[in-house]
């Protein structure tokens, strides 16, 4: 994937005026500064702005034939390639109307904006819909609105029999589920392995684990990383119900049907697949914590401390995506990943709600081949405590420690204030301290002082154009992410937002261009910055018409605020992070 | 778990070009059938619900091409079927005489846990033509190499006029059922802290 000079957006490894503006703002290694489309002076658009592109694009995204990526040995696959199209070309044949010809399809989603209003639809699930289970069980592959979904996810074993689908029912899927094994195995069998194919605007990206395939298939136009961190995702909650001993089932019976296993998790895969589209958490590889008083978190940490050292491995207290406090036993570490996956589990589970439950569980960074034993309970509406264990048989012992800890949440008074930090929200934009460069002289309320009275600015965001950031601490291995509001407001909006934090994450991270310090962008949506040390990387997001260099000023504002709050909105001590 | 889930069923059809194992599939799941001759390039994938002693089952069935340079697929396309379905046309010999290579280069590729009871089904297809004037295999014959094999069951079928297509196809939900291993109750590892609970699966493999 070649970088495209003329891209907006690519990196310019060219010393700008821009640099030497950055280098007084202490941004530490900015060789690497791409440039957006700047603003002329008299503050109109340069006439090509519209046209910027949104990101480094391979070469021939569109209407190219589709293209078979696999993991290097690129010469020798050119065979298979054939093969595999000849494979689709089942399109030739009349349709018969149970054969799988999803590829077959692939002028017709040529984009045409009819298609894409559609699928919209499809996509922007409401809040309360993806824990239902799965929608649509009615569609297959061949259904329009099937072919319409701008986001399949498929789990299937090797030798081609459906374990999930995303939308529709795996049974009548597998004829679909058949052709992508056959795709699967048969460059694997070459000694090569597919990583994705481009066909026209839609990617299908490919990751084999064992005995498992998974495959997303996607018009959303995320990167490849992305999609593939998706799909680990969804592998690792597989595991979190089922542990890597499943393969062990595969190497006895080839044959072997895992898909009753899974049965009554839809909801938690749905749940899982939704989340990639609004909680951060999935591509930044870390948890964000619920802001509290520094003296509310340490009681709630010195009580679950307790517990962890009479043989509890994990005591994790939470609200809702977030943590509230989290202890582990000794030299026992908890992956941000897995506690992405556990949280997901417990909130898509929705008889946990109903009862207090033990189950057994599977933290795939933790220990991937065995079970530990967790015991959860809500202890109102959002909250909940889960406290995980080796012991098969630790109920009663873990019930008792949940009774104890109840009570001193409740004496302390941490619930109570648990509810108010939820009622309060984060961290609001409007309320980053500023001076009178950034704005003329706004009061800057801290936010556990309550919120300032409406502004002039409030409809617009914060100062200097910011609309939205988010913090994360390497070492911590934490975030923090400002609360939406104004122009952000709509979860279509929203999921924009973090679908273009997450390209960033991507080319900030991509091992082949280097580590990037800085990065600004400009495009019609918005003026990215993204800026990583040794301690922390800023993503923020700006008004597309605002100022570089105050864009910039407000970034260093932004970390000092958040170093300053730090006590409040992170989770210190309790146990090493270390990874 | 539910006891009442519905099973998946991976059936693949293995047999001479030309034979007919795409027109048996077309006339089983579609109830159609055409004259004329398109040559199935790698593999097509039908699926059919089916009904069995109170159960429903998907049938996901594999017809692979017979054509010789798709046989380079081997293991891609075998590998966990539940059953295999051979097919010759009774009117060309050399198509009888090449089940015998189908069967053994399947047992190789799929490698199965039991291959001495693995469920084949042989369906001598095209009777109609000619009135059966012009067949070259008898009956007898096929049947004798059936019972030679393990007694695999036999089927005298024409997908041209959907005789015996049926029966053909339950006997072959039926044998791949009948293979179906016990069920087993499924018990990953328990961690034991005290020898350090927190290690990664050690892909140390085989536990058979
Ligand atoms: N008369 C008659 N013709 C048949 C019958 N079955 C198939 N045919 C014809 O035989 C030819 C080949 O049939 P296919 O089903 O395409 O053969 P195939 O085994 O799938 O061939 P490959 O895909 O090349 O492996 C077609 O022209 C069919 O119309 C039958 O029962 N009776
Ligand atoms: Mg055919």
């Amino acid at each position: 994937m070649d970088s495209d000079p003329d891209t907006n957006g690519a990196p310019e490894p060219q010393l700008s005026e821009d640099e030497l503006r950055l280098s007084y703002l202490s941004l530490e290694d900015s060789r690497h500064v791409p440039q957006g489309v700047r603003l002329e002076r008299n503050g109109s658009l340069p006439a090509d702005f519209y046209d910027a592109r949104e990101d480094i694009k391979p070469d021939d995204v569109e209407a190219s034939p589709p293209r078979m990526v696999t993991g290097g040995r690129e010469g020798s696959s050119k065979g298979k390639i054939g093969l595999i199209e000849g494979l689709e070309m089942d399109g030739e044949a009349p349709p018969s109307p149970s054969s799988s010809g999803y590829a077959g399809e692939r002028g017709s989603s040529g984009g045409s904006s009819g298609t894409v209003e559609a699928a919209d639809g499809g996509e922007r699930v409401l809040h309360d819909d993806w824990d239902k289970g799965k929608q649509r069980i009615d569609e297959d592959d061949t259904s329009a609105s099937w072919r319409k979904r701008k986001k399949h996810f498929f789990v299937l074993s090797h030798s081609g029999k459906p374990i999930f689908s995303r939308y529709g029912d795996e049974h009548k899927l597998a004829g679909f589920s058949a052709t992508l094994q056959a795709i699967i195995s048969f460059v694997e069998n070459g000694g090569d392995r597919i990583k994705f194919v481009r066909a026209g605007r839609h990617q299908v990206v490919f990751l084999v684990k064992g005995p498992i395939y998974l495959v997303c298939i996607s018009c959303t136009e995320e990167p490849y990383e992305a999609l593939r961190g998706q799909l680990e995702l969804l592998y690792g909650q597989i595991l979190v119900i089922l542990t890597k001993s499943i393969d062990r089932c595969f190497v006895k019976n080839p044959k072997f049907d895992m898909a009753p296993l899974l049965g009554g998790t839809d909801a938690v895969f749905s749940s899982l697949i939704h989340s990639f589209g609004w909680n951060p958490a999935t591509f930044l590889h870390a948890y964000t914590c619920l802001p509290l008083a520094y003296s509310t978190r340490q009681a709630a940490v010195a009580i679950l401390q307790d517990v962890a050292d009479s043989g509890v491995l994990f005591a994790i207290l939470m609200c809702r995506h977030k943590v509230v406090s989290l202890v582990g036993a000794q030299k026992a570490s908890l992956h941000p990943d897995d506690m992405l996956l556990l949280s997901n589990f417990i909130l898509s589970t929705e008889s946990f709600r109903t009862s207090e439950a033990f189950s057994p569980i599977c933290l795939p960074h933790y220990n991937s081949m065995a079970f530990l034993y967790a015991y959860v309970h809500y202890l109102d509406v959002d909250t909940y405590l889960a406290l995980l264990s080796t012991n098969s048989e630790g109920f009663y012992h873990l019930k008792e420690c949940r009774i104890q800890i109840e009570s001193v949440l409740v004496k302390s008074n941490v619930l109570c204030e648990v509810q108010k930090s939820i009622l309060d929200g984060g961290l609001h934009v409007e309320d980053l301290p500023v001076d009178s460069s950034l704005r003329s002289g706004l009061p800057c309320p801290h936010p556990s002082q309550g919120r300032a009275g409406p502004s002039s600015m409030s409809d617009i965001g914060g100062p200097a154009g910011l609309w939205h950031f988010i913090y994360r601490s390497i070492n911590l291995d934490q975030y923090v992410s400002s609360e939406f509001s104004s122009p952000l407001n709509s979860s279509r909006l929203h999921k924009r937002l973090y679908r273009a934090y997450q390209k960033l994450y991507v080319s900030m991270h991509d091992r082949q261009i280097g580590p990037h310090k800085t990065q600004f962008r400009r495009d019609e949506n918005y003026v990215l910055l993204c800026w990583i040390t040794q301690d922390f990387e800023l993503y923020a997001a700006f008004d597309p018409l605002a100022d570089k260099a105050l864009a910039i000023k407000t970034c260093n504002r932004v970390c000092q605020w958040v170093r300053d709050l730090e006590n409040e909105i992170f989770l210190f001590g309790g146990s090493p992070f270390s990874w | 778990m539910a006891s009442r889930r519905r099973m998946l069923l991976k059936v693949i059809i293995l047999g001479d070009s030309g034979v007919g194992k795409t027109s048996l599939m077309n006339q089983y799941v579609n109830k159609k059938f055409s004259n004329q001759y398109k040559a199935t390039i790698g593999a097509d994938f039908l699926t059919k619900e089916i009904q069995f002693e109170d159960r429903l089952f998907t049938l996901q069935i594999w017809d692979t091409a017979g054509q010789e340079r798709f046989q380079s697929l081997g293991v891609a396309f075998y590998r966990g079927a539940d059953c295999c379905v051979l097919v010759y046309d009774v009117n060309v010999m050399k198509s009888f005489d090449n089940l015998n290579n189908w069967r053994e280069e399947f047992l190789i590729q799929a490698s199965p846990s039991d291959p001495e009871n693995f469920p084949f089904v042989v369906l001598g297809n095209k009777i109609d033509i000619d009135g059966g004037n012009s067949r070259v295999v008898s009956e007898k014959k096929a049947r004798a190499w059936c019972a030679s094999k393990g007694n695999i069951p036999y089927f005298e079928t024409s997908a041209k006029e959907g005789f015996n297509v049926e029966a053909a196809f339950q006997c072959i939900a039926k044998n791949a059922l009948k293979n179906e291993p016990e069920e087993e109750i499924y018990l990953p590892d328990t961690i034991d802290v005290s020898s350090g609970g927190r290690q990664q699966g050690s892909p140390s493999g085989c536990e058979c």
